[in-house]
């Protein structure tokens, strides 16, 4: 390598500098030649002298070469008409051997400049090559020449490389031999592919293109495939996965591109009965009712183009039968060979639905059927209750003794009762139709809390705290919060023994989205087991003890856990047996929405 | 003059309480188990107030109704409908009659009473 001088801010490699004196010094004893020779026999001699230094600094600096010869001509001629300006013949010559030198040095230097250009190109092109490239001897295989591009890619030093063969490089013996036939036989060859090894003994992908250039000399340029291959192979790897998915997955997927079926799977195959090369390249025009088409392809192009993706959406699709069934799509942007494309899941929902009508259907039937039951039941109570009252009322008139009144009392109450179940059988069934509507309101609760109690004549039963702020309000459906509180209330009275207490109270905080209201009763409480059971329709808390019995009737829990659960909240029980119950409501204080 | 209140009613032994019962109440009851001679009779006497059961036949207590707002043109007179048929709420609401109450059967004596009285002009 060559070592660089610095000295008053120049920087000179030693090279430069040694063919500096060599010129400068082979120039000034040129010089001093000549004027010697010219002043001794005032005629010029060995003015060929020149040429050593001019050709010397022309060769490896054209330009300065050139300057140097017109000084030197200068020099020349200045000696010469100092010493032979007499002689109009020795002013002739003279000038003639200063014009040669400038001519012929100049000839040099164009050429010598033009080699180094075109050396330069080449060796820009070598060395800046994204290709490696690599001269190798076509007889013996010896490496001539890498570039560091080369170099890199196996990862040898050009010094590793020099004491090597090309043949030396191939990973495996069959492309080695593949590559001797190739050579041989034809003068260029282009992608050729194979594998290289590196210096850490691996193998890497290459793909080649070589020709002959001159002689036996062959140049070879090498593209590293490695990047690539690896990525086909993953690539491939993860379309077998894809494969693998889709194929078996008991959904029905197919995958848009332009609206363009580009892929189906065998359950879509199973589902449309249609065979994939009636459907792939096509558009799904045969496959949506024509009803959903606009909204169908609508939603694709969405799905294509934008996000959030539109999701999932319930679509009638034809079958090749010519059936119609319903289907629930799941539309999900994907890359298909680069572009965008639709992923679309399909879930035939066409029996679900069947089922869900159906289910409808039936809740109307019943609740039709229990509407006419509860008429015929209703009906003949009226009489008994009515004549019941007339006795107990004016007990003189009838001759009613105050046993009779007694008994008649509880038969009354029994009539009560049955009014009370087959109103709450009605509501249940009302509700089951789901044809039941909240009408929500803003409403003060301890107002209503105070209404229920008198109402329902809590105080004289049991000891009743109401601790709930006084300015408490709920927006609900106020008729249903009232009979949801009801129920509880009368639940704790009458699942407890004196003396009974009742604390009402209210929880919440302003990062809690619910109002939390609890009815905490001193009771026979309820086992861990029949919590879940008491919220069920016609289920008591008893297990064969009446005394555990919760909710006499049976229904109005469940009716309450389902005016609730409309108002999208939800009722908790926490209860310790013969300790007591607390039953909270959680109601949402903003009004739910769709509710 | 005693009030006359009719009861439209095809269940006997409804008919039978509701004639003690209105008695009671110191009113005059007309019982009628059907709907067509009733209203040829509302139309010779208008009674005061009508207690009208809706499952009847040979016309049930709606057409009774429509009939004696529409070609009777007697909208004046109070008609609770007294029935055990559940979900009469929509149709009531329907027909927006400031002159229409409903009392669910069983009623005890005290409703009966406080709803003959809000109605009764």
């Amino acid at each position: 390598m060559d070592q660089h001088i610095e000295f008053s801010g120049y920087s000179i490699s030693s090279t430069d500098l040694v063919r500096f004196v060599v010129i400068t010094s082979l120039t000034l004893s040129c010089i001093l030649i000549t004027a010697f020779s010219l002043s001794r026999q005032g005629e010029t001699i060995f003015t060929q002298i020149f040429y050593f230094p001019l050709l010397y600094a022309a060769y490896f600096y054209p330009k300065k070469g050139f300057y140097l010869a017109c000084t030197c001509a200068i020099v020349y001629e200045g000696l010469a008409y100092l010493f032979v300006v007499p002689s109009t013949s020795g002013v002739i010559y003279t000038t003639g051997q200063a014009l040669l030198f400038i001519g012929i040095t100049a000839v040099v230097a164009y050429f010598i400049e033009k080699v180094n250009t075109s050396e330069a190109r080449f060796r820009s092109i070598f060395e800046n090559s994204l290709l490696g490239i690599v001269l190798f001897d076509q007889n013996s295989f010896a490496i001539r020449l890498t570039n560091s591009h080369f170099e890199a890619m196996l990862g040898y030093t050009d010094r590793d490389l020099s004491h090597m063969t090309f043949a030396q490089l191939f990973f495996l013996k069959e492309d080695r031999q593949r590559f001797f036939e190739n050579l041989g036989s034809s003068q260029k060859i282009t992608h050729f592919e194979t594998c290289f090894v590196t210096k850490n003994n691996k193998p890497t992908w290459v793909n080649l293109s070589w020709s002959r250039i001159t002689g036996n000399l062959v140049s070879c340029s090498i593209m590293d495939m490695n990047k690539y291959k690896l990525a086909e192979q993953e690539a491939d790897e993860n379309y077998a996965q894809f494969r693998q998915l889709t194929d078996g997955s008991p959904t029905s997927i197919m995958i848009l591109r332009n609206q363009i079926i580009v892929y189906m799977n065998p359950s879509f195959k199973a589902f449309s009965g249609y065979e994939p090369d009636e459907l792939l390249d096509k558009e799904t025009t045969p496959l949506i009712h024509p009803e959903d088409q606009d909204n169908f392809l609508n939603t694709c192009h969405l799905a294509e183009t934008q996000s959030p993706l539109p999701g999932r959406s319930e679509f009638r699709i034809l079958t090749k039968s010519g059936e119609t069934r319903l289907a629930k799509l799941f539309f999900t942007r994907v890359l298909q060979k680069g572009a965008p494309a639709v992923l679309i899941n399909l879930i035939d929902i066409t029996e679900q639905e069947i089922l869900k009508e159906r289910i409808l259907q039936d809740n109307e039937r019943r609740h039709s059927i229990i509407s006419s039951c509860a008429h015929e039941l209703r009906t003949p109570l009226q009489p008994i209750m009515g004549y019941i009252e007339m006795l107990t009322q004016d007990p003189e008139t009838f001759g009613v003794t105050e046993e009779t009144r007694i008994i008649l009392d509880r038969c009354a109450r029994s009539v009560d009762r049955e009014r009370e179940i087959i109103n709450q059988m009605l509501e249940l069934s009302v509700l089951d139709t789901g044809n039941l509507y909240l009408k929500y309101s803003q409403f003060s609760v301890p107002d209503l809390l105070n209404k229920i109690i008198d109402a329902g004549g809590y105080r004289e039963n049991a000891e009743i705290t109401i601790d709930v702020p006084p300015d408490l309000t709920f927006e609900a459906d106020e008729n249903k919060i009232s009979n949801v509180i009801d129920s509880m209330l009368s639940n704790a009275v009458n699942y407890s023994t004196p003396p009974r207490k009742i604390r009402i109270g209210y929880q919440t905080s302003s990062y809690d989205k619910l109002h939390r209201l609890s009815i905490q009763d001193n009771g026979v409480g309820i086992t861990d087991t029949q919590l879940d059971e008491i919220f069920e329709p016609f289920q008591h808390p008893d297990n064969g003890n009446a005394k555990r019995r919760y909710d006499r009737i049976g229904l109005s829990l469940s009716i309450a856990k389902k005016y609730i659960k409309m108002h999208k909240g939800y009722i908790s029980v926490d209860s310790i047996v013969n300790i007591g119950s607390t039953f909270s409501i959680h109601l949402p204080k903003q009004k739910a929405s769709g509710g | 003059m005693t009030r006359k209140i009719m009861v439209v009613e095809d269940d006997q032994p409804i008919l039978e309480l509701m004639d003690l019962l209105i008695r009671k109440l110191k009113y005059e009851p007309v019982l009628i188990a059907n709907g067509l001679e009733a209203l040829e009779m509302v139309k010779r006497e208008p009674p005061a107030l009508i207690l009208l059961d809706i499952m009847m036949s040979p016309i049930n207590g709606w057409e009774f109704l429509e009939k004696l707002r529409g070609e009777y043109n007697m909208r004046e007179i109070p008609v609770i409908l007294f029935t055990a048929s559940p979900s009469i709420d929509e149709k009531m609401a329907l027909l927006n009659d400031p002159n229409l109450g409903v009392l669910t059967k069983p009623v005890s004596f005290a409703q009966l009473k406080a709803g003959i009285e809000r109605y009764l002009i």
